[in-house]
């Protein structure tokens, strides 16, 4: 029952803390993005624009709530709010600081791939509920897309895995506390492997410049095409959560996660975190989409067979000398 | 205090599993049966075999469940995608499954030596890993040849015997109506 109670509180802290930062991480998308392309970006409200995201939020929570007439009701409902749970839940396992974790489970690195994986039914839910043909399309896009980049994703997410010896997150963090980051020694598995990791993360986020299913020059918005109001926000929300949580993912397995001198855990990992956060914005503002067939030939022709090899390397590492 | 969690995540399972055989619509069934396989992910992590719950969610949920929707989305018709639910024979689809379920219970009570498994009830992930590819190496390497056969055979199945690449055949126009649209 302790274990319940610890869980509840925690992990209400921790999705408070993350859906607070996503607010801010709007302002600061939009004040980036602006910068960027020699704009000033939101100036109006607040100071520079500090209330912005709060007015964007109310704005979308007071707009009608349009549900097409030959929508399937009930997963057009359930879509928006199974994507906030699938993209919250994988942060249950992450450890923010030593004692920070809402739950320490000995197979982490599973739930991860598990509950991050079940992502694809909202992803569904939301295209064939819609009953709209630019949302099954959009649907269609991106469950290949995560089903492709899976593979990489769990490949890349293997290396630190067998290099520590270790399937729970917060026991490859302390491994790393102990010896050394992963993205920093053995730098050959390491260092790749987190660029792999990075790049199906973007991809499964659907972020630029993979958000092929989103193109709104061909589909529309994609699956978010008959979304108003409340349960577009819902979406928006999912996408942000599912682009932070995986940049603390990141962070904890190839960054040494709360590990750091001077300052205690939890400032290392929001550190570690943001700083992975802010090159997701980088990257999305700097890049040009991709055409569907050049991103599964990335994944395909790249990113897995350097995956295998990656994982390969590490076995090696581990088997001949290394650090063990 | 155990049994209230694993009841509750039994009766989510057994309604689920319902609902997948009683949906007239294939995509409801097909999320139905996504519940029924979380269902039962919960039933192992009550259980504590948390591993067992994780590669559950990732296999079945993640992949077979995965390939259903996909398969469903391909294989779209127009609309009115509703199957029939309802079976002509309920007596005897009930005689078969209770007939089913007697044969089950009775081979599962009868096999000898289940308590004593292997692994016990307090069994790491890492024990796990051991005794698959230590003691159990030989049944490990069988599974994964299976794989690889009904891998292979699919790749058979589904490789058309591709023509040519040249035998594509133009259409044949004829050359006056060729000569009569460019005057």
């Amino acid at each position: 029952m302790n274990e319940l109670v610890h869980g509840a509180l925690y992990g209400t802290l921790i999705a408070t803390a993350i859906l607070s930062t996503i607010a801010m991480g709007i302002w600061f998308e939009r004040k980036f993005a602006g910068r960027m392309q020699q704009r000033l970006g939101p100036t109006i409200v607040g100071p520079a624009g500090l209330l912005q995201p709060f007015a964007d939020i109310i704005k979308l929570l007071q707009k009608e709530d349009i549900v097409p007439r030959d929508a399937d009701r009930g997963l057009f409902d359930l879509a928006p709010i199974l994507a906030v749970v699938c993209s919250l839940g994988v942060a249950a396992v992450i450890p923010f600081s030593p004692s920070i974790i809402a739950s320490d489970l000995d197979v982490g690195v599973l739930w991860v791939l598990g509950i991050g994986g079940l992502m694809v039914i909202p992803t569904f839910a939301a295209g064939w509920g819609s009953n709209n043909k630019f949302a099954l399309l959009g649907a269609m896009r991106a469950i290949a897309q995560s089903v492709s980049y899976g593979v990489p994703l769990v490949l890349a997410v293997l290396v630190p895995v067998v290099l520590s010896g270790s399937l729970s997150i917060s026991g490859i963090v302390a491994w790393q506390a102990q010896h050394h980051w992963f993205a920093v020694w053995p730098i050959v598995p390491g260092l790749p492997a987190f660029v792999i990791f990075f790049l199906a993360m973007l991809a499964e986020s659907n972020r630029i410049p993979f958000d092929i299913p989103e193109a709104e020059s061909e589909l529309v918005a994609g699956i978010t095409t008959e979304y108003t109001g409340a349960k577009f926000t819902l979406f928006y929300m999912a996408e942000y959560v599912h682009t932070l949580v995986g940049s603390a993912l990141g962070a904890a397995l190839f960054f040494g996660g709360w590990d750091g001198p001077f300052a205690p855990g939890l400032h290392w990992m929001v550190l570690k975190t943001l700083t992975l956060f802010v090159l997701i914005y980088w990257v999305r503002w700097s890049l040009l989409r991709f055409r569907a067939d050049q991103l599964m030939r990335l994944c395909w022709t790249w990113l897995t067979p350097i995956g295998v090899a990656l994982l390969l390397v590490s076995a090696a590492w581990v088997t001949f000398g290394g650090t063990n | 205090m155990e049994s209230i969690p694993f009841g509750l995540a039994a009766l989510v399972t057994l309604f689920s599993a319902l609902r997948v055989v009683r949906s007239p619509n294939l995509v409801h069934a097909a999320l139905w049966l996504g519940l029924a396989l979380l269902g039962t992910a919960a039933l192992f992590a009550v259980l504590g075999a948390s591993f067992l719950a994780g590669v559950q969610v990732l296999l079945y949920i993640g992949g077979v469940m995965t390939l259903t929707l996909v398969g469903i989305m391909i294989t779209r018709r127009h609309d009115g995608l509703n199957v029939p639910a309802e079976s002509i024979g309920h007596v005897r689809a009930g005689v078969v499954s209770v007939a089913l379920f007697a044969v089950l219970a009775w081979a599962i009570s009868a096999t000898p030596g289940l308590d004593a498994a292997p692994l016990g009830p307090d069994a790491t992930t890492q024990d796990i890993g051991h005794a698959l590819v230590g003691t159990h190496v030989l049944a490990f390497e069988v599974v994964s040849m299976l794989l690889l056969a009904a891998m292979l055979g699919a790749i058979v199945i589904a490789r058309r015997k591709d023509p040519a690449p040249h035998a594509v055949t133009h259409l044949h126009v004829p050359a006056t109506a060729v000569r009569e649209a460019a005057e």
